[in-house]
């Protein structure tokens, strides 16, 4: 199967001469459910941002469905939907349904197909019942669906998420777990970064390491997650069992 | 998180929700020079309708008194400026400054004034969808030759979205720094850099993630805006609120 996304000795240089990304090659087929996992500092934010054109390479190539980001940031922005650790700051609409409303609209659809896509995505995500809310007031769990709600009206074929889980409780976790997994039943590319692979891990098909910029190791979940520690992150396995005993909705 | 200021849209079913915002608009500009054109009791009738829409509370909003503090700050320093710059028979006098009875009643009709227009921008930014507010603008801007309607709309837009975060940066600055004892510090000035540095950076960063998050969501000025659709009903709302006004005007 081909890969929807096609990073190729990307580096990224910051304006202080600091390094983000060292020579970064990756590789996502669609339909996979692939973990990003460092420490902080590691790169991850930064390679995501990459991948929608949010940030531009130093050298290096990333294209998205064959195309070069670089060419057409609008088009990866389309193709593929970020979700942002502060989910605050990703609200900028008035109200659930205006924010969900927001990305359609930028699209430039028309208006019968702009309140089909919100209402399609406020009902997967399970927020109908919300859409005339201030989403400043929704909860951690809610905002985050939110979130997840105002990148699937763009209907994009990859979703990327960064540290979803963080500052969230355990209802939290689990809300936000449940609607990551059916979006990936559905057929959905699924890229997250986290340092805490407990909450995910059992779902994923690949685990990748970062530290320092660079991919350190790339593979299978239950080959690499013994390692982890060696990385900056908390290895989550419990003696004698897989990583499918880890999930948070067991 | 908690409500961040009185002043922001409000889902309802009230008048003014369901008018159109291009009428609202236009009302609220003739609104507002009749303000400064009325006095005694044209300023009480126009007064009239929003006091009963504060007591029905329909689509209004509700304020701390907290929140008004600067309103009232504002006010009571435009009463004691007028009270004390007008000439007049004297009420009060404290050394060589003298309040004057004319300049009492001069300066009260202007806070009047002034909290009328308050009062009418307050329910127009309640019940006014931010998205409807730029389209409404850019309506009324496209015919004036020169003026890009579209990008004015779009920071008039932005402005809107933007304050209610501008609001949960200082509340967070000031609950940080009163964490710390900031209060024991009784020099303004320092209080004053202490509290600003910090509140300008993060309102800054938080600008800068609402920035990355339009742009991640494909923002652009020529996007679809909110259909604007004025019926018969929109037109005799219309209608009935510019008669009233021009009644006031004219008697």
């Amino acid at each position: 199967m081909p890969a929807i996304i096609q990073v190729e000795n990307l580096v990224h240089r910051f304006a202080d001469g600091t390094v983000g990304l060292d020579r970064v090659s990756l590789d996502v087929v669609e339909g996979t459910f692939v973990i990003l996992a460092g420490a902080n500092g590691s790169g991850k934010t930064t390679l995501l941002r990459h991948l929608n054109g949010l940030l531009r390479p130093t050298s290096g190539t990333v294209r998205v469905g064959g195309v070069a980001v670089q060419k057409d940031p609008l088009r990866a922005r389309t193709l593929v939907g970020m979700m942002f650790q502060d989910a605050d700051s990703q609200i900028v609409g008035e109200t659930v349904y205006a924010d969900v409303a927001f990305g359609p609209e930028n699209l430039k659809l028309g208006r019968a197909e702009i309140d089909r896509r919100v209402q399609e995505a406020l009902e997967v995500t399970g927020l109908v019942h919300l859409a005339e809310k201030r989403p400043h007031l929704l909860s951690g769990g809610e905002k985050r669906r939110l979130a997840i709600a105002g990148i699937l009206a763009m209907q994009p074929r990859v979703i990327v998420f960064d540290e979803p889980f963080s500052n969230l409780d355990y209802p939290g976790v689990r809300q936000v777990l449940e609607q990551i997994l059916k979006l990936h039943r559905s057929g959905q590319t699924i890229v997250l970064t986290t340092h805490d692979l407990e909450k995910v891990l059992a779902h994923a098909d690949r685990l990748v390491f970062m530290r320092g910029g660079k991919i350190e190791c790339d593979g299978p979940p239950p080959a690499l997650v013994a390692g982890s520690e060696a990385y900056g992150v908390k290895c989550p396995m419990v003696v004698g069992r897989g990583v499918e005993a880890l999930s948070w909705l067991n | 998180m908690v409500e961040l200021t009185g002043i922001h849209y409000r889902p309802g079913s009230s008048v003014l929700h369901w008018l159109d915002v291009r009428m609202k608009l236009a009302l609220l500009a003739v609104f507002s020079a009749a303000c400064l054109h009325v006095s005694g009791a044209g300023l009480l009738l126009l007064g009239l309708p929003l006091l009963a829409a504060v007591l029905i509370r329909r689509g209004v909003p509700s304020f701390h008194s907290w929140e008004l503090r600067w309103l009232g700050l504002l006010l009571a320093l435009v009463l004691v400026a007028r009270a004390v710059s007008t000439e007049g028979t004297t009420v009060l006098s404290l050394g060589t400054i003298s309040a004057s009875r004319e300049g009492l009643v001069d300066g009260m009709k202007v806070c009047l004034r002034l909290i009328l227009v308050f009062l009418m921008g307050s329910l127009f930014v309640a019940s006014t969808r931010p998205g409807d507010v730029k389209a409404g603008v850019q309506w009324f801007l496209k015919p004036l030759p020169l003026v890009p309607a579209e990008r004015t709309a779009t920071m008039l837009g932005l402005i809107l979205r933007f304050i209610p975060l501008i609001f949960e940066e200082v509340s967070r600055t000031t609950d940080a720094q009163r964490a710390r004892a900031v209060e024991n510090r009784r020099n303004p000035v320092y209080r004053m850099v202490t509290f600003g540095i910090p509140l300008l950076r993060r309102i800054f960063e938080t600008s800068d993630r609402l920035v990355l998050a339009m742009e991640a969501r494909c923002y652009t000025e020529s996007r679809t805006g909110p259909e604007l659709k004025a019926g018969r009903r929109h037109w005799a709302a219309l209608a009935a609120g510019g008669g009233w006004l021009a009644l006031i005007l004219v008697v």
